[in-house]
């Protein structure tokens, strides 16, 4: 069945069944490195994209759900070296990540806090991030760098 | 792009610009990419054109045999290069390992890649720029030790306008020199670009999304690949139901090996959907202990009928005096029991790997930390010589150690093998937390005594495990390697014994740190090798973050801190009264003054209400080897058991520290990872299987509960070489949070993790009380 998403902005036809997780179109289909599979499960977070600027984790997230009225934007889509959306510039100045595997959801997930609420607090942010993992540690940078992409 | 991957093209190519290819040129001087030049183990290591290159555009490139886990380390190997060289680090850039282009620098692992791989890239990078003097001398008509050089120019002394540049000299042109030994390093005084905090390479690419992991790799024509493992251990394939994914589209085969099977598709969904659906009988196997009784099964396991491994010590590790007549002469004698759980390495990223089998030779695409080692072993379970595989190394998910990295490529190889198409393997959450080593559960047997005077005078500790050990690649400075040690391999019924060198890791740091212990005894019993499906315990365990040294550094702080309050005793005194070596006396002072160590005796303050505060100490390090102290400040909740780490202070001595921001973030995050270890992490079992296998079931530290604050101290010793980084801090948190954990509510946790439930079974059991 085919199928027309939209996807940072430019549409992209994918003939993926219905229940394909939204991350292997984006991945495979779209060939986005950006949205990561870490579980597969809804977990992690690592998968994590903006539809409709809300979070999602499109591990999770049927193709079918969705429509070319659907504004899907990944990290690719969030900033470009170029013009850097303020977090991926303030990921750069923290240097906040090791590995950075989990990263693009940690970005996706800030950028979605930051355009509710500018200047959340630090309990904020953790809230905010309850529900992405990071294995090496890197967390007290990640806060570090959503403050100062706050306060940029 | 800062990091360049096997383009498929050879090694000359990269030597004429760094980023276009331009085929077909001449070129003077070696040819690297006769294949008479790569020998079974890649390029020769004598040479200085194995190592680097000089580009028409002045930009170099650095062959690096090692693998970049996310530490940062090539970024560390690069500035070392540039420092060497004389060039500014806007133009270097690295190119991984690749079995065509790059020598073998042995496994990435040990935190060695800056304190031991940097040592022949820094010597290669001073060679090639002692010759580019002698070409500038010659070019400039004067005499070799007249010229200077910085930033890509060699000049006159004196005489900046008589210069020529490295691109002049030599770009796209090999030197076809051997490296002599000869030529000297910088002085430290010199340096310009090593110590300072230099932002890493690759995090730009990461923060847009454009760099490419393991898992994103995508070569042409290729399937994907899912595996399907058996339900319990050691069961046995007995049919496959090939009718229950006949409905699957996209579906190519179904694919068997022995006990290895897999199916592959066109797209990664149908892969996924067809793993899941496919219907597979097994026999039934429940060969594993009862999780509760694991340490009593592992305390009577007998000892390894073959021996102990020909590199490593055997069971005593450390003897001194007489132990009996000390224990005879103490006024106290205190005996305790450690034990430390399985873990996960909890990587992000599952493991994956592509690999093309095709008649005429194999590409493999994967994420080991050990190219050479991994390339022999594919080999061998293909019935291939070296130079018919093609291995080319990406950076993956962060793996901490021996993840499932190396055991995904052989999954591929059959695949690939049995469809003759590339195939992209990708392993599930499943897949990784439940055939993955594991960092190894551990016993340990502490015994001590103390004078009348609170100076220890008798030393005990009596550990029993079984192999860490258990990579595809021989030990250095052996090449090579046996695919027998991955679980996958035996799976697919390779019968062949693996490699068996566990005891060196499972007793790395088994030595006390103390030097005044006098009467000492360490004993280490080794159980042998083991994995799912063979050995003594049918549990895979491999190398995690240190190995068995945290384990070590666990047992041995966590006694020494009874020993202490047994004395009546302040944990920093009564340390500082053992003669710690001096750099650990160093790092002790300046953690305590960082910290404001409050001086009692632990639990003296005897601290009321629901929340009790506290605060523990832990020391690691040798002579030749980075020494850490770490101080660690918890809240208990005496109601619920739960235990929150606020404020660390780690005070470090790594030697010369060539990236200061880089080992701070390892520090951080080793700190932030071993926290949760401690805390939250056990892997579960039943009686066929791993069940921890999803991160509900394995959970691990989150944003609301991490530390406040870790705060740092380097102790910068440039007088030093530059020492491991990635590992020693981390190993300071087990015993710091178990002796800030009794500091507060005056009970010793001596099994790990420590959960609520642990905690309050501590605080009510009448023996704890007693103490």
């Amino acid at each position: 069945m085919a199928n027309t998403l939209t996807i940072n902005g430019k549409p992209v036809a994918t003939d993926a069944a219905p229940d394909t997780p939204l991350l292997y179109v984006l991945r495979n289909d779209a060939g986005l490195h950006g949205p990561r599979f870490g579980c597969g499960l809804g977990q992690c977070g690592s998968c994590t994209v903006h539809v409709n600027g809300e979070p999602v984790r499109s591990c999770m997230r049927p193709v079918s759900s969705l429509t070319v009225r659907d504004e899907i934007v990944t990290l690719e889509g969030l900033g470009t070296p170029e013009k850097p959306h303020k977090l991926q510039s303030a990921f750069i100045e923290e240097q906040a990540m090791q590995c950075g595997y989990c990263i693009n959801g940690m970005i996706m997930q800030a950028a979605a806090l930051l355009a509710k609420n500018p200047k959340p607090s630090v309990p904020e942010i953790k809230a905010a991030l309850h529900d992405n993992l990071c294995r090496c540690g890197t967390h007290l940078r990640i806060v570090r760098a959503i403050q100062r992409a706050s306060q940029a | 792009m800062n990091a360049i991957h096997g383009s498929g093209f050879p090694r000359r190519d990269f030597l004429k610009g760094a980023g276009t290819l331009v085929v077909g040129f001449a070129l003077g001087g070696r040819d690297f990419a006769a294949a008479a030049e790569l020998g079974p183990y890649g390029p020769p290591d004598d040479q200085i054109d194995s190592w680097l290159a000089i580009h028409e555009d002045g930009t170099a490139t650095l062959f690096s045999g090692c693998c970049e886990l996310g530490t940062g380390s090539s970024t560390g190997l690069l500035q070392i290069m540039a420092e060497e060289l004389g060039l500014p680090m806007t133009r270097v850039k690295i190119h991984f390992p690749d079995t065509d282009l790059t020598p073998d620098q042995f496994v990435s692992s040990g935190s060695r890649t800056i304190s031991l791989h940097a040592r022949p890239i820094r010597q290669a990078a001073a060679e090639a720029r002692a010759a580019l003097a002698e070409l500038a001398a010659k070019r400039l008509n004067v005499a070799p030790d007249r010229i200077v050089t910085a930033d890509g120019v060699a000049s006159v002394r004196g005489a900046p306008g008589r210069s020529v540049t490295y691109a002049a000299l030599i770009g796209g042109k090999t030197f076809d020199l051997k490296i002599t030994g000869k030529a000297k390093p910088k002085p430290v005084p010199e340096y310009k670009i090593v110590g300072q905090p230099v932002k890493r390479w690759d995090i730009p690419e990461k923060v847009f999304a454009s760099f490419t992991y393991m898992q994103d790799v995508k070569v042409p024509g290729m399937l994907h690949g899912r595996v399907v493992r058996p339900p319990a251990h050691d069961a046995k394939l007995i049919s496959i139901d090939e009718s229950s994914v006949a409905h699957i589209p996209g579906l190519v085969k179904i694919v068997r090996a022995a006990d290895l099977v897999g199916v592959v598709a066109m797209r990664e969904e149908q892969a996924i959907a067809a793993a899941q659906a496919l219907k597979v009988t097994w026999s039934d196997w429940t060969g594993l202990p009862e999780m509760k009784d694991l340490h009593s099964v592992i305390r009577n396991l007998p000892e390894f009928a073959e021996g102990y491994p020909a590199e490593s010590p055997g069971g005593v590790l450390a003897k001194s005096g007489d132990l009996d007549a000390g224990l005879k002469n103490s006024a106290k004698v205190l005996k305790a029991t450690y034990l430390s759980p399985y873990h996960h390495h909890g990587s992000i990223g599952p493991s994956c790997a592509v690999a093309d089998v095709r008649a005429d030779g194999v590409t493999l695409w994967c994420g080991t930390q050990t190219p050479y080692g991994m390339r022999e072993a594919a080999a061998k379970f293909l019935g291939l010589t070296n130079d018919k595989v093609h291995l080319i190394y990406y950076e993956a998910s962060g793996c901490y150690g021996q993840n499932g990295a190396d055991d995904v490529i052989i999954d591929a190889l059959v695949l690939s093998r049995a469809v003759g198409k590339p195939v992209r393997v990708q392993w599930s959450r499943a897949d990784e937390n439940g055939w993955e080593a594991l960092k190894a559960a551990r016993i340990s047997e502490c015994e001590g005594g103390i004078d009348a005077s609170g100076k220890i005078v008798a030393w005990n500790t009596q550990t029993y495990g079984l192999s860490g050990y258990s990579r595809p690649e021989y030990h250095e400075p052996k090449h090579g390697g046996e695919p027998g040690s991955l679980v996958t391999a035996q799976l697919a019924g390779w019968d062949k014994p693996g490699l068996e060198e566990g005891f060196s890791g499972a007793a790395g740091n088994f030595e006390p740190v103390y030097e005044d212990l006098p009467n000492k005894r360490v004993v280490f019993t080794y159980l042998g090798p083991t994995s799912h499906r063979q050995g003594p315990l049918r549990i895979r365990v491999g190398s995690m973050r240190g190995v068995g040294s945290p384990d070590n550094i666990f047992v041995a702080e966590c006694f020494m801190d009874e020993l202490a309050a047994a004395a009546g005793m302040d944990a920093l005194a009564f340390r500082l009264k053992h003669s710690p070596r001096a750099r650990g006396v160093a790092v002790l002072k300046a953690a305590a003054e960082k910290a404001n160590w409050q001086t009692r005796v632990s639990h003296a303050h005897n601290p009321q209400g629901d929340v009790a505060r506290g605060r523990g100490i832990a020391l690691l390090g040798s002579n030749t080897d980075t020494n850490v102290a770490g101080i660690y400040e918890v809240a208990v909740n005496r109601k619920t058991g739960a235990v929150r780490v606020e404020r660390v202070v780690i005070a470090q001595d790594c030697g010369l520290v060539v990236n200061p921001d880089a080992v701070r973030n390892q520090i951080e995050g080793g700190i932030i990872q071993s926290t949760s270890r401690a805390l939250m992490e056990e892997v579960t079992f039943d009686r066929a299987r791993i069940t921890s296998l999803d991160w509900l079931s394995y959970p691990i530290m989150r944003f609301d509960e991490i530390p406040d604050a870790v705060e740092i101290v380097l102790v910068d010793r440039p007088d030093l070489p530059p020492m491991r980084v990635g590992e020693p801090a981390s190993e300071s948190a087990w015993p710091g949070i178990a002796n800030a954990i009794y500091d507060a509510i005056g009970v010793r946790m001596r099994q790990m993790p420590f959960t609520p439930a642990r905690v309050l079974q501590a605080l009510n059991s009448p023996r704890q009380a007693a103490l």
